[in-house]
């Protein structure tokens, strides 16, 4: 084992996954740790949304355009196993409101450069045959993608290691060691390892990380469950989702939002959120969640009513309080690299986030100006 | 004695019989091919545990033939996949 | 509908039973809740149709006996073809979810009982194949013989009564084929001399099994299945093995029916479901941990749930009655009549864990598995992609081979799958109880599940 790498990455989710193949493309020797296995955390409680559609023109946008390019340059790269799919993304509008917001959302997120296409509700039934005949107006994403998210990480660090990387799995994290505002290395249940450089990519827990090497980062959870269908025929064939979902993601409110999104997967299964609480880290299954998003989905698709839901699980996004995702060097200690808190958008979000880690590192020019995402925007306004 | 169809041939069963144990009796074995392979399947545990015995009734899919009573009328088809 | 009671027991067999009966005569109003049409679970399970049920059942008067008194009890109300999807605590109760509305109480006793184990071989997924189990209840619960040509192999106690079953009521069992030795039972003479009730059962199975000159194979496995041209079964090998499952000889049996059982597994769903803490047992199952009287320990600790039968570690009906009876007294705080219950119970654990002693099972039968074989039947899963998942990313671990694979997440949820799983890879004790937590106990329809109801 490897106790001077280049780099240290900490998680081994989908953004660290990414992350380390990035750094490890640019020719440096990575260790990968995490105090579980690959995708212990948030990364294999979601459904591999690659989109663009749920995106309001800004900094966020820029990096989901480009991240979902990078999913296939990965798939070149490595080979694929993973599902990724260019499946497209329906956003259907089910009030007056909503379809007014729906349609000055893609008017703006076209001059952004996105292909969001309004739709006839002729196109809408060629589309998915099975949505409700009460919706009759929407918007359709050629660029959405989705991929499997675990058998992403699992594959990504898998060309780490062929790479020359290593992987340690079961590596609690105890101490972040520094020296004259730099970091040093860090102490583990498994080993002290030693790099100049270190990348926090532990999503939800990115701010007990940043903790232990004396620093702070205000991610929270945000509590999400997804239901999933026994195998069928297909029957859904494209992601869908309800409008409202854009505006329940960058809602501040601490309350249930929850809004439909329905899709099948290559494996035959249908998948069902959406739900956003702040309730920290609760255990459990909430039922009534369940029952809301229940309903919701045959609300969009009658025919789901007749389906059987398998099984549920829950998942705690990391987000920050301006909803926009950590990429940067911490500002107390050379050398500490974040990229966390892509709140729902982790996976769609992760190759893009680790090229800008792997650009700042080299000290290269990057696809786009990484300032909006850098850590060092919470002290700016804990000072103002 | 009730009578049901399978694959849409008329059957007999006992009143209170499982559709599994009338498709035994009638020596009819394969209750669904599998979704993957689209290999036969019939029963295994035989108690509702291993949902291997699954069979389309009355336009349902995924019934576990093997805790589910027949009834008169009942149309029972073998299921193809999911 | 919302039924509120004041006890409510999941599970008609002998230990949900009893405890329904004692915690009625002692005063308490019992609700007993049961998937199944008829009362009797697994154990006393029958077709309702007394001349058949009494003809096939050794101790049918027993159960027969018992299954009337409850039924008469005024303080019981039994709830049939009942199946629990959920099971929770909402603001200091226990509410079980189920088709037409749910259950609430704050005293809870769980019966859920248990499951035949299986392990996977080459062929073991060809119709024909089945649990020891499955040809039990085909001919106690429906009164139909599994087919023409039947093996009954595996290991345990439980082979006999199967075979001997099949046999009275003319079928014809070409083999019975035990892993363990012949006389695999004699160092533990003097604790099963104990218990001669089931000396004579078992003398009288296998005089039966004489009387129609039945083969019986010790020492031997069925190792391979093999399918004829119509896909089903045609044939079984049939292995010479020692105590560790190496094989040396083999044979081979035609048959269309070979119906295999290995020992239970507890269906632990609905206590796993409320959190209940649950530990792993010497024989690798996972079960819920008791105290003396039954209780179940969770977080909630205004609630009153116990655990009696199979659930808490495999034993056999004697086992199951026993704890019943306390789970039961104990719901109903009733201290009456403890100590002999308490006396009756040790004895039958003892004689519970001789028999596991005398017929475990080895990891040996890991070894007959080839790439090919099925390791998750529901979504197709073979042993060499579980293996690849270790050489490919590393990860060995039971997680990861179920999110990798899907073994484990089609319709079954992991109940025939996830204990192979967790012994294939040598899974830590947490791993493997985490291997069975299922919140959504049984499917439902998302139509169901919208429903307006008790919330």
């Amino acid at each position: 084992m490897n106790t001077n790498p280049d780099a240290i990455v900490i998680g081994a989710g989908i953004v660290g996954a990414s992350t380390a193949l990035s750094l490890t493309n640019a020719g440096m020797k990575v260790l990968v740790i995490d105090r579980g296995n690959i995708a212990s955390g948030t990364t294999s409680a979601g459904e591999g949304n690659i989109l663009v559609s749920d995106k309001a023109p800004g900094p966020e946008l820029d990096l989901a355009l480009r991240s979902r390019d990078a999913w296939f340059e990965i798939q070149e790269d490595i080979g694929g196993g993973f599902e990724l799919e260019a499946k497209g993304g329906l956003v259907v509008a089910r009030s007056e409101d909503g379809l007014r917001a729906l349609r000055t959302l893609t008017s703006a997120q076209r001059i952004a450069g996105i292909d969001a296409q309004d739709i006839s509700v002729t196109e809408l039934r060629v589309l998915e045959p099975h949505l409700s005949h009460s919706i009759t107006d929407g918007a359709f994403y050629p660029q959405d993608a989705q991929c499997q998210p675990m058998l992403a990480a699992a594959h990504i660090l898998r060309a780490v290691r062929a790479r020359g990387g290593e992987f340690v799995s079961g590596a609690n994290v105890t101490a972040i060691n520094s020296r004259s505002g730099s970091v040093t290395g860090v102490v583990t249940s498994k080993g002290t390892f030693n790099s100049p450089i270190i990348v926090n990519a532990t999503g939800t827990w990115a701010g007990q990380i940043a903790q232990l090497a004396g620093s702070s980062l205000p991610i929270a959870p945000r509590r999400g469950f997804i239901l999933v269908s026994a195998p069928t025929r297909k029957i859904i064939f494209h992601k869908v989702y309800d409008a409202e979902y854009v505006a329940n993601v960058s809602s501040g409110d601490a309350d249930l939002q929850s809004s439909a999104v329905v899709e099948g997967t290559l494996s035959g299964t249908i998948l069902i959120g959406a739900s956003r609480e702040r309730v920290g880290f609760q255990d459990g299954i909430d039922f009534e969640i369940l029952r809301i998003l229940a309903r919701q989905a045959i609300a969009l698709f009658p025919i789901l009513a007749d389906i059987q839901l398998l099984r549920a699980y829950r998942g705690f996004r990391p987000y920050a309080p301006d909803h926009l995702p950590v990429i940067g060097e911490d500002p107390v200690f050379k050398g500490f690299w974040h990229n966390a808190g892509h709140e729902g958008a982790g996976i769609g979000l992760a190759p893009a986030s680790a090229q800008l880690i792997v650009d700042g590192i080299l000290g290269r020019t990057s696809f786009m100006d990484a300032t909006p995402f850098s850590p060092a925007r919470f002290a700016k306004a804990a000072a103002s | 004695m009730i009578t049901f169809t399978f694959n849409g041939v008329e059957l007999t069963a006992r009143e209170g019989q499982s559709v599994a144990a009338a498709l035994i009796a009638h020596n009819e074995r394969i209750s669904r091919l599998t979704r993957i392979s689209g290999k036969p399947r019939g029963i295994f545990c035989g108690i509702g545990v291993c949902f291997d015995c699954l069979i389309i009734i009355d336009g349902k899919p995924n019934q576990r033939s093997c805790i589910t009573e027949v009834k008169e009328g009942m149309v029972v088809v073998a299921q193809d996949g999911a | 509908m919302e039924h509120r009671h004041q006890v409510i027991v999941i599970g008609g067999g002998p230990a949900g039973l009893n405890a329904a009966k004692y915690a009625a005569n002692a005063g308490c109003e019992v609700a007993l809740l049961d998937s199944a049409p008829r009362l009797g679970g697994q154990y006393w399970r029958h077709t309702g149709i007394e001349s058949d049920d009494q003809s096939r059942h050794h101790n049918f008067d027993q159960g027969s006996l018992l299954m009337d008194a409850v039924i008469a009890n005024p303080r019981i109300t039994i709830y049939p073809n009942t199946t629990i999807w959920s099971a929770s605590v909402i603001n200091g109760e226990v509410v079980l979810r189920c088709q037409d509305g749910a259950f609430i109480t704050s005293r809870l006793i769980l019966a859920t009982g248990a499951y035949d184990r299986s392990l996977p071989f080459p062929g073991w997924d060809i119709p024909g194949v089945m649990t020891a189990g499955a040809a039990q209840s085909l001919l106690k619960g429906q009164g139909v013989i599994a087919g023409k040509r039947i093996v009954v192999a595996g290991s345990g106690p439980f082979l006999l009564p199967v075979a001997s079953g099949i046999t009275s009521h003319g079928g014809k069992v070409v083999g019975v084929i035990e892993a363990a030795g012949r006389f695999a039972w004699l160092p533990e003479i003097l604790t099963l001399l104990q218990n001669p009730a089931k000396i004579s059962e078992g003398l009288g199975y296998i005089l039966t099994l004489r009387k129609a000159k039945v083969e019986m194979g010790f020492k031997q496995a069925v190792v391979a299945a093999h399918a004829g041209s119509d896909g089903l079964l045609e044939s079984i090998t049939v292995a010479n093995i020692d105590a560790e499952f190496h094989t040396t000889s083999t044979y081979s049996i035609k048959c269309d029916v070979a119906a295999i059982g290995w020992g239970f597994t507890p269906d632990t769903s609905v206590a796993g479901a409320l959190g209940l803490k649950e530990e792993v047992a010497v024989d690798g199952s996972v079960v819920v941990a008791v105290d003396e009287n039954q209780r179940a320990s969770s977080a909630h600790s205004e609630l009153h749930i116990f655990a009696a039968g199979e659930i808490t570690g495999i034993g056999g009906s004697g086992l199951s009655l026993a704890e019943g009876a306390i789970a039961g007294l104990a719901a109903a705080g009733s201290r009456s009549n403890l100590r002999e219950l308490k006396k009756l119970r040790r004895k039958a654990k003892r004689f519970a864990l001789t028999l596991q002693r005398v017929y475990s099972i080895p990891e040996g039968w890991q070894r007959w598995l080839t790439p090919e074989t099925i390791i998750c039947r529901c979504e197709e899963v073979n042993y060499g992609a579980i293996q690849d998942v270790s050489e490919k990313f590393g990860a060995d671990d039971a997680r990861s081979a179920k999110l990798m694979t899907r073994c484990g997440m089609g319709m079954c949820q992991g109940r025939i799958c996830s204990r192979n799983v967790a012994d294939l890879l040598n899974s830590p004790d947490s791993d493997r109880i985490k291997g069975v937590y299922r919140p959504i106990i049984t499917p439902i329809t998302l139509g169901e599940l919208a429903r307006d109801g008790l919330l």
